[in-house]
């Protein structure tokens, strides 16, 4: 806040600034997006982004590690994840060459007897994300983006309290490391299951609703500009019809996207004709990635689609005006 | 407070009209300094009362959420009514289905904010309010009086906003929440508002049309009995005697007593912890008169969603494949089990349903599938049929468990036909009427796994209650 350093970048970012940063990225964020991810970089607590998969959770550490210049640091979480994958392992061939050439012990109170040194040290420490995100170097704080968090053990979650809320982490051999530049830390989940009271309690929480026809046409003119500006309405109005339809799987933003490049794409010589049923039924398998859902789109579903598709150009303009 | 704090007041103080005001009835002196500590408890009790109001519709705030809170605000400032709204949004919230919840609870509190600061900024009791619309409101009426005021004036203007309020409104009746916003079912001001207000409430068809619900004991007991089940092995490791990866670590420690010459090599196997299951349920009359039909529907939903790979059957005469009618997003397992209990009804033949799922199901069943079977075991059809049928099915299964519905008597005893022909062929018999049972069955899988001593007759709960009071024979056809 108004206490800290204007050199602290991160910390003392105000919310134009923040936005700008957004737009550099072509990120098109909606107001709560930016309000919630300027107190979790003012409150420097982590901040747990939650929504449908394709809504751009990852794709939210992504842009503030451009925008801010800095290291982005990821963990990609799974289930069976331990903390030797995630946090640090000891490099035990090294320790095994090292004690048997007798240049190291592993008692760590002998550590400087007959000039051998302990093998719990930091040249025999392999780092793996969470403790690079501690000791990351440099005067700017890194992104740490555990992804997918929700698809980690419950007891991972555990671990990851101490580093949350205190941004350090005990070795047991070697004592407690502490960051120097705390990370700032993006967790997302897909809700596959519900996390901890501890972990949600640590954390601010953003859910990132599925993006308004206004919000979508803006998102895609900016990421696939090759794309006719009309054809991108006709796009985003199809891929809003579809969404209100019960799917297994609903199109999320990133299945826009791709399928705005699948237009894009079939349209090579630059036609700006409207999208046909046709063209529309052809290029369905970018949003729809069940054979279930790709099945219930029938002829009077598509012709909806392609109403819909129709009055595109009228909405963009109402909304312009 | 934080600077920025003031900082947002003095703003929302200099854009008001200052000539309405004397500097007479605080002992401030200055005419334009707020009472910045009468803001602040302001402030402060309007956050904790929010965050009490959220707790009692059932949001999980944190124990910290008001601290939170109160940080949150304290760096957007409270000029104006988004940014205030996502911070807390922000702070206080940290399930998805809490937002409706907090959606309706936020503009009584803002505007009980908002009035509270306007009025201590332009100190209260000065009688010219007749530059904004809330102030009459705020100024005017007493304290607690005031936010039942707004809580009903204000509404009409914000429901503006987002049209289909009305439609989110009626999801959220189950918890009762209506209570905590201190709405009141009396609106005065607007006939069509209030038409509105009670149809949002009284919405009775969605809540018959969600049976699934389960509560988080019972679905803990459902998680854990799959837990408790899992026959495939998942990514997590457990120290093994002979097991097929090395374990670097201890084989590093155990190698310092040689000098640093590994001798021997200490292993790690993955534990077991997926499920893969079969689930066939009787839905003969017998069966549905004693287990509930949304707990059935609810426990099998459940245990698609937390087995790895698991299909539902229903049968009684016949069998039929409803896994599709669970894992689909849409599907309706009611209906599916409607249609299944009309079309068949009257006479269970096991052996039968057995066959069916042998030929032409087959896959289904293989030798990591765990194959539940929920049924009280009243059978009609052909005992030889039966007998051949649980054969293959124990043979090709790796367990077959039986719940079974009558069971759960104290005096129970497997005299039936039918039951008694398949008995040899079942790892466990057990009693099932309703999630929480399946703790118990988790339980002894735990302790003695599949291939020890587990069935009804091991439940604690069964031995108790028995010996004293005698009740005669539920449990007997």
């Amino acid at each position: 806040m108004t206490g800290e350093t204007p050199e602290l970048a991160v910390e003392a970012i105000d919310e134009a600034t923040l936005r700008e940063r957004f737009e550099a990225q072509h990120y098109v964020a909606d107001d709560r997006v930016v309000t919630t991810v300027q107190l979790a970089l003012q409150l420097g607590r982590p901040l747990l982004v939650e929504g449908e998969p394709g809504s751009g959770k990852t794709e939210l550490g992504k842009v503030l590690a451009d925008g801010f210049e800095t290291e982005l640091i990821r963990l990609q979480c799974y289930e069976g994840l331990t903390a030797e994958n995630a946090l640090y392992e000891w490099n035990y061939t090294k320790q095994l060459l090292a004690v048997q050439s007798n240049e190291g012990t592993v008692t760590a109170d002998s550590a400087d007897a007959g000039g051998t040194r302990s093998v719990f040290d930091d040249e025999y420490l392999l780092e793996r994300p969470l403790l690079r995100a501690l000791t990351a170097g440099g005067d700017r704080s890194p992104i740490l983006l555990i992804d997918e968090i929700d698809r980690a053990d419950e007891a991972f979650e555990a671990f990851l309290l101490e580093l949350l809320s205190e941004y350090q982490v005990s070795i047991p051999e070697l004592g407690t490391i502490r960051a120097e530049n705390p990370p700032i830390v993006i967790l997302t989940s897909n809700r596959t299951r519900g996390l901890s009271d501890a972990l949600k309690r640590r954390c601010l929480y953003l859910h990132v609703e599925p993006p308004s026809f206004e919000t979508e046409y803006e998102i895609v003119s900016r990421k696939v500009p090759e794309l006719d500006a009309a054809i991108a309405a006709e796009v985003c109005a199809v891929v809003e019809r579809l969404r209100e339809e019960s799917f297994l799987k609903r199109p999320g933003v990133a299945e826009t996207l791709d399928w705005a490049r699948a237009v894009a794409t079939l349209r090579a010589n630059g036609s700006d004709e409207p999208l046909s049923t046709d063209e529309i039924e052809r290029t369905i398998g970018c949003l729809l990635k069940e054979v279930e859902d790709v099945t219930r789109v029938d002829t009077a579903l598509l012709e909806q689609l392609h109403a819909a598709a129709a009055a595109a150009d009228d909405r963009l303009e109402s909304a312009e005006t | 407070m934080t600077p920025r704090e003031h900082a947002s007041e003095n703003a929302t103080e200099s854009d008001r009209p200052r000539g309405d005001r004397g500097g007479l009835d605080q002992p401030t002196g200055l005419h334009t300094v707020p009472d910045f500590e009468a803001a602040r408890t302001h402030v402060l009790t309007e956050l904790v009362r929010f965050t009490d109001e959220l707790r009692q519709a059932g949001v999980d705030v944190p124990a910290t959420g008001t601290l939170e809170g109160a940080r949150a605000l304290a760096v957007v400032g409270f000029a104006d009514r988004e940014p205030a709204g996502d911070a807390l949004r922000a702070a206080l919230l940290s399930e998805a289905a809490d937002r409706e919840a907090f959606d309706e609870a936020f503009p009584p509190f803002w505007h009980r904010l908002r009035t509270g600061i306007d009025r201590i900024a332009t100190h209260e009791g000065t009688s010219t309010s007749d530059d904004d619309e809330p102030e009459p409101a705020g100024s005017v009426a007493l304290e607690g009086e005031a936010s039942e005021l707004l809580s009903e004036t204000e509404p009409p203007s914000l429901e503006g906003d987002d049209g289909d309020g009305s439609e989110r409104a009626e999801v959220r009746l189950q918890t009762g929440r209506r209570h905590a916003t201190g709405e009141r079912p009396i609106d005065e001001d607007e006939d069509g508002d209030a038409v509105r207000r009670y149809s949002a409430v009284g919405g009775r068809e969605r809540v018959a049309a969600t049976p699934a619900s389960l509560t988080d004991a019972e679905r803990d007991a459902i998680d854990r009995f799959v837990n408790a089940l899992a026959t495939v092995p998942g990514r997590r490791t457990q120290q093994a005697t002979a097991g097929e990866r090395i374990d670097a670590r201890r084989a590093l420690r155990s190698s310092l007593g040689t000098g640093g010459t590994p001798m021997d090599l200490p292993t790690r196997d993955p534990v077991p912890s997926e499920l893969h299951c079969c689930l066939l349920i009787d839905v003969s009359g017998s069966v549905l008169d004693t287990v509930d039909r949304d707990t059935l529907l609810a426990v099998a939903e459940r245990l698609q969603t937390v087995a790895r790979r698991s299909s539902v059957f229903l049968f009684d005469t016949d069998l039929v494949d409803a896994t599709e009618q669970f894992e689909r997003a849409g599907g309706d397992p009611a209906a599916a089990l409607r249609a299944a209990e009309i079309s068949w009804g009257g006479g269970t033949q096991i052996g039968d349903a057995f066959e069916t799922l042998r030929r032409q199901h087959r896959d289904a069943v293989d030798r990591r599938t765990v194959v539940i079977v929920i049924s009280d075991g009243l059978d009609v059809g052909e005992q030889s049929v039966l007998e051949e049928q649980i054969t293959w099915l124990a043979r090709r299964a790796a367990a077959v468990l039986w719940l079974n519905p009558l069971a759960v008597a104290s005096t129970y005893e497997p005299r039936t036909r039918g039951m008694e022909t398949c008995l040899p062929y079942v790892d466990g018999l057990f009693g099932f009427a309703e999630p929480t049972d399946l703790a118990e069955i988790a339980r002894q899988l735990e302790r003695r796994g599949l291939d020890g001593p587990i069935g009804y007759e091991y439940d604690p709960r069964r031995q108790q209650p028995a010996e004293p009071t005698p009740k005669s024979g539920e449990g007997h056809e």
